[in-house]
């Protein structure tokens, strides 16, 4: 019979065995991996190394913030790449985040057929794959036509299979970037700041038009109108702000699908609020707007942050899709990259690498989001 | 404990290293081991070479020329699976291991070549980069498209053809790219595009059949390139490269002696001359050489006929695309294909 | 006198009066309904207008299709095979559709409480898995042999999602295992291996699986495409699934673990007998809701070149007759898919249901 101490040697013993055979097994692995890619490399007479992020593409891509061109090297393309991604998924998170909270709010209403209206929605949108969405959108949208046929929306904009002209501020894209990060910086500051969630949406929405309209006042080209407005121009509008019909169809897909998720946590969190605080608000009189604004919405968003935050990770990983729809995202450059280059193992590296650093850094906003909001109960 | 740990993990590691072999021709020797060749396929269709049918079979040139191959290292035309792939997946298919040889419309670069260490065989079909593009535009030329959008496929030497084109004529335009020609042709067809740059047989065969009206549409007048198109291969396997490259040999060899499907049997039973006696075996040589046996050509040749059949049935006279062979003829038929000397 | 009905009102009474109470209470309530109701209506009417009243239904009226303002299930009538079958022989199509039906029941029967054993779960699905895969593949039954690149459409579509479910859920269950365990190399591996898993889009883990891991592997370990394929998304299904398994562990209380170990029970039958069957419960609904996802996102395979039934729907009208009626195919292709969703994510509703009943 081996005494309690003998036991407790024993176990240990065993568990540091386990522990050296997991190591061992890892080392292992990533040896025969390394190996064996040395030797399928050599093998093929495959080049490797990261020398060709120096050299010229030579080929275009459909959507870009910043001047391309078919000279631009390998590493500008990827960076291009990524501002796309990020660009794609900033606009789907902010788009999802107010349609699915609207549509969520309309899922907890008491009204029967407001409530039945955003279930049919979030069960049609929610039950079919993003992919096929994106693919029956952008389907959908070519066939409007070139722009000659193009759908006219009040002289000021419009809708053909190339893509949807806006009117637009006159600033360069360089600019635009700036403001968009602007914008940003100020939401972060109000977060920082304390403000509470309405005033703070407030003081964001209208400073960032400020800060629009300030920098196009100072910057536009002189002697040219403060906005723009497209027109036609032979094959093609000129004008205003021009968004290609890949990246429409993908913003628009990964809205309609993303709201209805977010839509259900939403419900969720303000169904979790207790009825005692929604009759307290009634007792003191106040109005439906102002029970939902000032007591159900920021008791909720305690539980919905974290789901949501998980859901903004999703937005960032599903803009992936893009190269179904001929979408120059960062997944898009780096196939093709991979094809024209054939430094396979080197792209795939810098893409996962990316993705994983763009993900904690939302994981790591939205923990540090989440602790501002528990701490307001203080 | 520790020995078993560190006599365990050396197993491990043998098993694990990579697996040095150099027989003659590895390829040849795994695919008769498998018993059926690995080919590339299209991730749809693309017209008279590699295309899936009403019956969701395999056809076109590329497959036929993979057909032939099987029959020459398998002697069974049908030995063979037709790997699906998007362009942008053939060479690290190849890579891989995934498929044998690629046939499936591949030019020969200099980038393939050396880079990405492949191996091409003797160019079977010739033919340059064009834009097709809607004949409403009233163009003829690109210079036309200025403004316009175009199309190409996603990770071809067409997109960098293209790009590198337009940007030397100095067009404005946008460029759009699919990773699928399936993707390419209803975008071209739902107008998103004002032209598509496409290899010149195939946009003669789209034009001539998948659209809806081939008056509708124009190939613009701009020759961007003539591309030799190969087959391509692994490097470091010159045996295999042999066999690819004398089953094409054969196909050109057979069509220049009159030898088809029909009358290869009659051939090999009475050959006029030596040289048809050696190709189909009648004579000694032919299969050793490249360690095959020795009537492998005139299976070949009775399973999918010479290259002028092949070339018919795909994409000529025999075929709803009616192409003219043109460069593709024999080089005693103003063409620029021929054969190696067979001794 | 008159006669007082004392009977408390009943249930669907309840409903229709706090149903006129919330719709048509005051005006403005009134006015919202009648608009949204109207709304719903008229789309629910231009949709039926479309795809029953003013359709054409057979391949031989294709040609009434053009300028007719319904849909034109021509397209289906004639391609209804493509899509479902993608390139699979033709005349082998029988044992495609018995194969999907092998599939379909599997996940029909593990909805039924009866078989809600690990054991039961198990051989059902390693059944159904292995009916599945010896009727499309045939060798083994004497049929003409099929390989995996000859699969396609929805069979392809149900087949890796049965086997990432399959592989996924106890590759997931060991995960869950090993976060929580006491050493700390096996925890850290664990958790490295979640995180990084998750972080990663799921397309670019299936690409890296099909076209950049046989680079690291040797000859005789590569294998199918397809099956790296699947391993790689089983790994996704598995990382999600272990948090899920994570959450149902902590709704089970440590003192549990303590008690079986105050009896002399080992670690594994602790796991067994008392802990795993409890974590199975709590995690329930949540698993039902990873299926539902993992058959969504087989969808994506398409991206990395499979035949799948989003593809193969575009090769149905990737011709010069049926490319105008694309919009049919696609929401022939999309009702199948919502079909199997929406069913299993009620089926899941459902549950959770029942659930929170049994917890009052």
């Amino acid at each position: 019979m081996p005494t309690a101490d003998e036991l407790r040697i024993r176990a240990k013993r065993r568990s540091r065995a386990i522990q050296s055979l997991i190591l061992i097994l890892t080392i292992i692995a990533i040896w025969g991996a390394v190996s064996n890619a040395q030797y399928n490399l050599t093998r093929m007479n495959m080049t490797s190394g990261f020398s060709f992020l120096e050299r010229d593409t030579g080929w275009d891509y459909s959507f870009s913030l910043v001047e391309r061109s078919i000279s631009d090297r390998y590493y500008y393309t990827l960076f291009i790449g990524l501002l796309n991604t990020l660009f794609v998924g900033f606009i789907c998170i902010v788009t999802t985040t107010f349609f699915g909270f609207i549509i969520g709010t309309l899922r907890d209403a008491r009204h029967p057929a407001l409530s039945f209206a955003a279930n049919v929605y979030v069960q049609i949108f929610r039950n079919i794959p993003l992919i096929l969405q994106a693919v029956f959108l952008y389907a959908i949208l070519i066939h409007l036509g070139g722009p000659r046929q193009a759908i006219n929306l009040g002289d000021v904009a419009f809708l053909s299979g190339r893509g949807l002209m806006l009117p637009g501020l006159n600033i360069s894209p360089a600019v635009s970037i700036g403001l968009l990060l602007a914008s940003i910086a100020i939401a972060i500051g109000l977060i920082i700041a304390k403000t509470s969630l309405w005033r703070g949406l407030a003081i964001w929405f209208v400073s960032s038009i400020g800060i629009c309209l300030l920098a196009t006042a100072v910057l536009h080209p002189s002697g040219e109108p403060f906005f723009s407005v497209p027109s036609l121009q032979g094959l093609r509008f000129r004008g205003g702000i021009s968004v290609p019909i890949e990246l429409l169809a993908l913003v628009v897909s990964i809205t309609l699908y993303g709201s209805a998720y977010i839509a259900e946590i939403v419900r969720g969190g303000l169904s979790q609020v207790p009825a005692g605080l929604v009759e307290a608000g009634q007792a003191l009189g106040l109005s439906r707007i102002s029970i939902w604004s000032r007591i159900k919405v920021p008791m909720a968003l305690r539980s919905i942050v974290p789901p949501l935050g998980n859901q903004w990770i999703f937005m960032m990983k599903a803009t992936t899709i893009g190269i179904a729809i001929g979408f120059s995202d960062l997944f898009y450059i780096t196939v093709n990259s991979i094809s024209q280059s054939g430094q396979t193992l080197e792209l795939i590296l810098i893409l996962m690498l990316t993705f994983l650093a763009v993900n904690y850094s939302i994981a790591i906003f939205t923990n540090w989001l989440n602790a501002r909001l528990q701490l307001k109960e203080h | 404990m520790k020995k078993y740990i560190t006599a365990g993990a050396l197993a491990v590691m043998g098993a694990i290293a990579p697996q040095i072999a150099s027989a003659q021709s590895a390829t040849v020797q795994q695919i008769v081991e498998r018993g059926t060749m690995l080919c590339s396929g299209h991730n749809g269709s693309y017209f008279g070479f590699v295309e899936v049918n009403d019956q969701n079979e395999w056809k076109g040139l590329d497959i036929d020329l993979c057909r032939a191959l099987t029959t020459a290292i398998l002697g069974d035309p049908d030995a063979n699976q037709i790997v699906p792939l998007s362009w942008a997946q053939r060479f690290p298919a190849l890579q891989s291991g995934d498929v044998d040889v690629i046939i499936k419309a591949t030019g020969w670069t200099m980038g393939r070549d050396t880079e990405l260490g492949l191996q091409f065989s003797l160019p079977y079909f010739f033919g340059g980069t064009q834009f097709m593009a809607h004949g409403d535009l009233g163009i003829t030329d690109a210079t036309g498209l200025e403004g316009g959008t175009v199309c190409v496929e996603a990770g071809t030497t067409i997109e960098r053809l293209a790009a590198n084109y337009m940007t030397t004529i100095g067009v404005e335009h946008t460029m759009v790219s699919y990773e699928s020609q399936a993707e390419l042709r209803s975008a071209y067809l739902a107008n998103r595009c004002d032209a598509f740059a496409g290899w010149g047989p195939n946009l003669a065969v789209l034009r001539a059949t998948e659209l809806d009206n081939p008056d509708a549409h124009i190939i613009l007048s701009d020759q961007l390139s003539s591309e030799p198109i190969s087959a391509a291969m692994r490097q470091g396997d010159d045996g295999f490269v042999d066999t690819v490259n004398w089953m094409l040999a054969s196909l050109l060899i057979a069509e220049e002696e009159g030898i088809t499907s029909a009358n290869v049997e009659e051939m090999a039973a009475t050959p006029p001359n030596p040289r048809v006696a050696r190709l189909l075996g009648a004579e000694p040589g032919m299969g050793e050489r490249l360690g095959l046996r020795d009537t492998w050509a005139k299976e070949m040749i009775a399973a999918v006929g010479n290259f002028a059949e092949i070339y018919d049935r795909n994409l000529g006279k025999d075929s709803p695309y009616g192409l003219e062979r043109g460069l593709n003829s024999l080089w005693n038929e103003g063409g620029v294909l021929y054969a190696p000397i067979l001794d | 006198m008159s006669i007082v009905n004392v009977a408390p009102p009943s249930k669907f009474d309840v409903a229709r009066k706090t149903f006129i109470r919330n719709g048509f209470g005051s005006p403005l309530t009134t006015l919202i309904s009648v608009i949204v109701i109207a709304g719903l209506a008229y789309i629910g009417w231009v949709l039926l207008d479309w795809g029953i009243f003013r359709a054409v239904w057979s391949e031989e009226d294709v040609s009434q299709c053009g300028g007719h303002a319904g849909a034109c299930w021509s397209v289906i009538d004639a391609r209804h095979r493509l899509i479902l079958f993608g390139t699979y022989p033709f005349d082998e199509h029988w044992r495609s559709t018995l194969a999907a039906i092998a599939i379909v029941l599997t996940v029909v029967v593990s909805c039924q409480p009866v078989i809600w054993r690990a054991k039961r779960l198990a051989i059902l699905w390693i059944a159904g898995f292995a009916t599945y895969y010896l009727l499309m593949e045939g060798s083994l039954l004497g049929l003409p042999q099929v390989t995996t690149d000859g699969w396609g459409g929805l069979s392809l579509t149900l087949f890796l999602f049965a086997a990432v479910v399959l592989l996924g859920m106890p590759m997931g269950l060991g995960l869950a295992l090993m976060r929580r365990s006491e050493m700390p190399v096996v925890r850290w591996f664990a958790t490295i291996l979640i995180d990084t898993v998750r972080s990663l889009p799921l397309v670019t883990t299936l690409f890296t699986a099909a076209v950049v891991v046989p680079l690291f592997l040797p000859s005789w370990l590569e294998g199918d495409k397809i099956w790296r394929v699947i391993i790689a998304f089983a790994m996704f299904f598995a990382a999600y699934q272990a948090e899920v398994f994570r959450g149902g562990f902590q709704a089970v209380s440590k003192g549990q673990f303590e008690a079986g170990r105050a009896l002399g029970l080992s670690y594994w039958s602790i796991l067994g007998r008392i802990v795993l069957p409890q974590v199975f419960r709590h995690a329930l609904p949540s698993t039902v809701n990873m299926i539902v996802v993992t058959f969504k996102e087989t969808a994506i395979v398409t991206i990395i070149g499979f035949f799948d039934i989003l593809a193969s729907g575009k090769a149905a009208y990737g011709t010069a007759v049926w490319a105008p009626y694309y919009i049919e195919v696609l929401v022939f292709v999309a009702a199948i898919y919502w079909v199997f969703i929406f069913l299993l994510g009620q089926y899941g509703e459902y549950l959770k249901g029942r659930m929170a009943l049994a917890a009052h």
